[in-house]
């Protein structure tokens, strides 16, 4: 019998589903885009540049060509045309496209990734140390659940709508907050998968060693547990990317020169008859990015999950 | 049985106490004591603060702040900023709007998801059910406001209606028939919308549910003694994959506000969720914290709703 490793063993359960491998496909290109934006739009004179303004050329179709006779040498777009067409101000929506996938990806991954961590730590406290008690019958776990609880009742988008309008705005706290909001999954799956995890006998082990309880925890229980957290996390990453460019499109989102998939949407908002391609162009990327992350979040899952693997 | 309904409820009134302190304490996030400005925040201004510290008795301990805060709430003395009506009645006129989009996105989306899942569960590989999965993943990834702007350009350019807003405006004096047909037209889109997303989900849910019950040991006996499938399926398996629906119930509730922001702000449509949004560009503190609190009191009520409703659907758990 050929021996397999776990990574190739996870690859060829992974390989055959192709919606999930079409999805990883499309996340790799839409990284290169994203990296592709920051290195094109960035500094003074750049390749693509989102914020010249045209008014000659407003609401230009897609492929159209820039009105050469007026617009100075420096202000034509990259290639000589318009590929996406331009807004209201004549701005070249390729251009800002480019811009705005960076933001996208990021509040995708930092959100998730403080959503996780709070996760982690909560539902790892709730699951190891659970049976300590705070005061006589209230357990530090029965804490934790009602803090999950808690956090539940609360409307997701509108909180994080209040916690923007308090706080002083800017892209980070932006990230921050989603990621505060979504962190009870991770909990939830965390506590659960200590709570059995306690019980097995290489723990037990490792308690009889002597070891120290951090190295437990960090060493023996986390790598065990993290599959259902990286999971959870990239099916979180396509959810904070559709509320970031929601809340950017109300308005909540980075301030207005910087383009973001949510604001240019936004910015076509009074032209949907007239130029519908502000509208297109973003609509169609956010779908694309958020369809393939859930594709692909749904390949892992089925890959990593002995459990499904056997049906 | 009336134990496990005591214990809820009781866990339901810790919650519930809980909340009202996060609610409460939510407006301490704000920049700047009473006594001073952050520079921070350029739209929070000193009379903000002024504004803020007497609304709220920011003077006062913090314990009594609280007490404070919802017996103003519930006299009707805590006042919105922007007009100075109270908050609860204000809140309470946009309810009522909200309500019918409500009612019928619900409706759409239990009615619609349902039959798509069990559908989908019962053909298992075939196209249908791929076809309906790949669908439930196409309407989860479509963001509502794109989504929103692509009906809106259908339904107007096809059927030429006004569909924006409540109804259509400076036509109150025509015909009660008219009146009626231009009410539906504007409902039709928004409650369409908040459904889209309701009907992906939950499908899966309904698909997944399904596909566990039918694998079971009751199901296959009741295929072997020769009972028609259409019988098998939908008395006897149905029954226990809906179990867990009626705890879902709960998560509908909060949908009245959350939910409905970016739909009512783009339909201009006068409910809670555009209440909120409001609220939250003119810093509208009362109002903002008062939706907050009350949004979770629905989803609580939700949650307690849905206790009772799986006490009467599942005989086990009243042991």
């Amino acid at each position: 019998m050929r021996h397999r490793t776990r990574w190739q063993e996870f690859w060829h359960t992974f390989r055959k589903n192709k919606l999930a491998l079409a999805g990883l496909f499309f996340l790799v290109f839409f990284f290169l885009f994203a990296i592709a934006g920051v290195l094109l739009t960035y500094g003074k004179a750049p390749f693509f540049n989102p914020e010249t303004v045209r008014l000659v050329d407003k609401l230009k179709p897609p492929l159209s060509r820039p009105t050469k006779e007026v617009i100075p040498e420096k202000d034509l777009p990259a290639f000589g045309v318009y590929l996406l067409g331009t807004d209201d101000l004549g701005r070249d929506i390729f251009a800002r496209m480019l811009q705005g996938a960076v933001v996208s990806l990021s509040v995708g991954f930092v959100a998730v990734g403080t959503s996780v961590v709070i996760g982690m730590i909560l539902g790892g406290i709730a699951g190891y140390f659970g049976k300590m008690k705070i005061i006589r019958n209230f357990s530090v776990d029965a804490l934790i659940t009602k803090l999950i609880d808690i956090m539940l009742c609360f409307p997701a988008f509108f909180l994080i709508l209040t916690l923007i309008a308090i706080l002083p705005g800017n892209i980070w706290i932006i990230m921050v907050v989603i990621g505060i909001t979504g962190w009870t999954g991770t909990a939830r799956f965390v506590r659960a998968e200590f709570l059995s995890l306690r019980e097995q006998d290489f723990v037990m082990a490792a308690e009889a060693l002597g070891l120290p309880r951090r190295r437990i925890i960090v060493r023996h229980m986390m790598p065990n547990a993290i599959a259902p957290v990286l999971v959870s996390a990239t099916i979180g990453i396509p959810g904070a990317i559709l509320t970031e460019s929601a809340l950017s499109f109300l308005g909540f989102g980075v301030p207005p020169p910087y383009a973001t998939w949510g604001n240019i949407l936004a910015s076509g908002r009074e032209f949907i008859f007239d130029a519908p391609w502000i509208l297109f162009s973003p609509g169609i990327a956010i779908l694309l990015t958020v369809l393939s992350f859930n594709l692909f979040g749904e390949g892992l899952r089925d890959a990593l999950n002995p459990k499904l693997r056997r049906r | 049985m009336f134990s496990f309904l005591r214990r809820s409820f009781f866990q339901k009134i810790v919650t519930l106490f809980f909340i009202s302190i996060i609610s409460f304490l939510i407006i301490h996030l704000a920049p700047g004591t009473p006594t001073e400005v952050s520079p921070l925040n350029p739209k929070f201004t000193k009379e903000d603060v002024e504004r803020l510290r007497r609304a709220l008795d920011l003077d006062k301990p913090l314990h009594i702040q609280y007490l404070l805060f919802y017996k103003k709430l519930f006299t009707g003395e805590l006042k919105s900023y922007k007009d100075n009506r109270p908050v609860l009645k204000k809140i309470g006129e946009r309810f009522l709007n909200s309500l019918p989009l409500f009612i019928v996105g619900t409706v759409l989306t239990w009615f619609l998801a349902f039959p798509l899942g069990i559908k989908a569960s019962l053909k298992r590989g075939t196209s249908f059910d791929r076809s309906v999965t790949f669908f439930s993943y196409f309407l989860i990834a479509l963001p509502s406001f794109f989504l929103a702007y692509l009906l809106i350009i259908f339904v107007v350019k096809k059927f030429n209606v006004p569909v924006i807003g409540l109804m259509t405006f400076g036509r109150e004096d025509v015909s009660l028939l008219y009146r009626i047909n231009d009410r539906i037209w504007h409902l039709v889109l928004p409650s369409v919308l908040g459904a889209t997303g309701g009907i992906a989900i939950l499908s899966r849910y309904v698909r997944a549910q399904m596909l566990e019950i039918i694998n079971q040991d009751y199901v296959r006996t009741a295929k072997a003694k020769g009972l028609p499938d259409d019988i098998v399926y939908y008395k006897h398996a149905l029954r226990n994959a809906l179990l867990p629906f009626a705890t879902m119930f709960g998560l509908i509730l909060p949908g009245l506000i959350g939910g409905s922001v970016i739909v009512e702000y783009i339909f201009a449509w006068p409910g809670m969720g555009r209440l909120g949004y409001e609220a939250i560009l003119a810093r509208d503190y009362p109002v903002i914290i008062s939706l907050n609190f009350i949004a979770a009191v629905l989803t609580l009520i939700g949650t307690f709703i849905s206790d009772l409703l799986y006490m009467i659907v599942d005989p086990r758990i009243r042991l």
